[in-house]
């Protein structure tokens, strides 16, 4: 008897939405999306620093308008996503072995929430608040 | 099968995905609140941000978070494209980089302006 | 012992007469304590005997009885009809090619399997009389995990970058050289690496993380795949250095 595999084609550009786990991957996947844009703002930013006073001005004018803060609005949220993500998975990349047994996953995720913690705290004071 | 060069782009882009999940939040949230409430104001005129951006130590540690961070979300840009069903790699993979390596020198040339 | 009936859809596909898969339901009275696996096997002995499936062990140990039930790869020995609602769906696993009903097309993965060295590669070998290869219990667990893989290929099933681009080497087949890698006795790394560390290995993956989440012996190929991306990265890395090892 012959044979006559039957191949099932997924979507190529569609895929990540015929799962709840694809579109949590698709979700943080596009962070990056806004983080380079971030970067380049803040890229933008410093040109105009050195450019003097009125330039800076009006590159923070920028960020204060509609468009900059529903874009930095979202941005945050989406950093988030990435950060949360990030450090969610980890424990999988890093596992830190003590003789027989391994670091909890948790701990290593527990501590880079407390080193964010820091940092942020760190730069926020340096922000002169807080 | 050849050993694959990917693993350069790939360091780059796990050390800035580990800067960015440290470092963006916090910058986000002082460009952001102050855009929303003036919050953080002084902090932020024109000659605060200009000693602080003159540091050389300020220099080099925004390097590294821009730099980082440009290379980080061009390669994930990259898997994105694959993701979304744009088939072209390599020319993918040239335009992401290539946008990234422009980034990289502008940053270069912005701070050296301050 | 108390019965619930249970419709059990199945993706048919019989290769001499049809041109394409279609679902066929059936009426399943169902003990409480049935496996999917079970209900499948009343379809064969009381209800259809044409139904094609594989199974041997029933206890997940043998990896043969993969499916899919409501769009999540199984066991199916290790699915409970009871954690389910009246009506279960029940198709082959993913990204795998139909060869009848529910049997699947696994050439692919038995040559990727292989394109691995997927067994230790001692530094010298030893004949029986000089006695074994020692490890410490610290030395097996590094690895141990990692060898607990039955080859069910849920996590190919689960894997968007396999079901993409089949020439991907994939979960199982990257975590099982992983495993090798890992292992003290083994210096068989390099000999894996031009496969492993090729565009078609590690790299192909992007980390969704299916594979690990679908995988029931606890596996997690995906960090076993992140943690050589690491080791490899360094290795190519360095590889450029002075007295680098190219």
């Amino acid at each position: 008897m012959s044979r006559k595999p039957y191949v099932r084609q997924m979507s190529k550009t569609s895929w990540f939405l015929t799962h709840s786990r694809y579109k949590h991957y698709i979700l943080h996947e596009v962070t990056c999306i806004f983080i380079a844009i971030y970067a380049v703002i803040l890229i933008f930013g410093l040109f105009r620093l050195g450019q003097g006073p009125e330039a800076w001005q009006g590159w923070l004018d920028g960020l204060r308008s509609p468009l900059g803060v529903i874009f930095q609005i979202l941005a945050f949220g989406f950093a988030m996503i990435h950060t949360w993500s990030w450090f969610k998975v980890v424990p999988q990349a890093m596992r830190i072995q003590r003789g027989e047994s391994f670091v909890p996953g948790n701990l290593i995720i527990g501590a880079h929430y407390g080193v964010l913690a820091i940092i942020s705290l760190f730069v926020l004071i340096l922000a002169g608040v807080a | 099968m050849a050993r694959s060069s990917k693993a350069i782009p790939w360091l780059l882009f796990a050390g800035g995905g580990t800067v960015t999940a440290f470092i963006l939040p916090v910058m986000i949230l002082i460009t952001g609140l102050f855009a929303l409430f003036g919050v953080f104001s002084g902090a932020l005129s024109y000659e605060t941000m200009q000693a602080f951006v003159g540091n050389w130590l300020i220099k080099i540690i925004l390097f590294g978070i821009l730099f980082l961070t440009l290379w980080h979300a061009a390669h994930r840009l990259r898997v994105v494209a694959h993701d979304f069903g744009i088939r072209a790699d390599t020319g993918v993979a040239i335009v992401v980089y290539g946008l990234a390596a422009v980034g990289t020198v502008a940053t270069v040339i912005a701070l050296l302006s301050v | 012992m108390s019965t619930r009936t249970i419709t059990i859809e199945v993706l048919r596909y019989r290769p001499e007469q049809d041109q394409e898969p279609f679902f066929q339901s059936y009426t399943v009275p169902c003990d409480e304590d049935w496996v999917v696996l079970d209900a499948l096997n009343y379809i064969k002995d009381e209800l259809d005997r044409t139904l094609s499936y594989r199974w041997s062990c029933h206890m997940f140990v043998c990896g043969s009885c993969g499916i899919v039930v409501d769009g999540e790869p199984k066991l199916g020995c290790k699915a409970f009809v009871k954690d389910y609602g009246d009506k279960i769906r029940v198709e082959p696993l993913g990204n795998f090619p139909i060869e009848r009903d529910l049997v699947v097309v696994i050439d692919d993965f038995i040559e990727k399997l292989e394109s691995v060295n997927p067994y230790l590669i001692p530094k010298e070998e030893k004949s029986i009389d000089d006695g074994e290869y020692l490890q410490t219990p610290a030395q097996l667990k590094a690895f141990k995990q990692y060898s607990m893989c039955i080859n069910c290929l849920l996590c190919y099933s689960a894997c968007p970058q396999y079901g993409l681009d089949p020439s991907f080497v994939g979960p199982a087949a990257l975590a099982l050289a992983h495993r090798y890698n890992m292992d003290s006795r083994d210096v068989g790394r390099k000999a894996r690496e031009d496969v492993v560390a090729s565009h078609e290995g590690i790299w192909e993956c992007s980390f969704v993380g299916a594979c690990s989440q679908v995988c029931p012996k606890d596996v997690d190929p995906a960090g076993a795949i992140q943690q050589t991306k690491i080791t490899s990265a360094i290795d190519y890395v360095t590889s450029f250095l002075p007295g680098g090892n190219r």
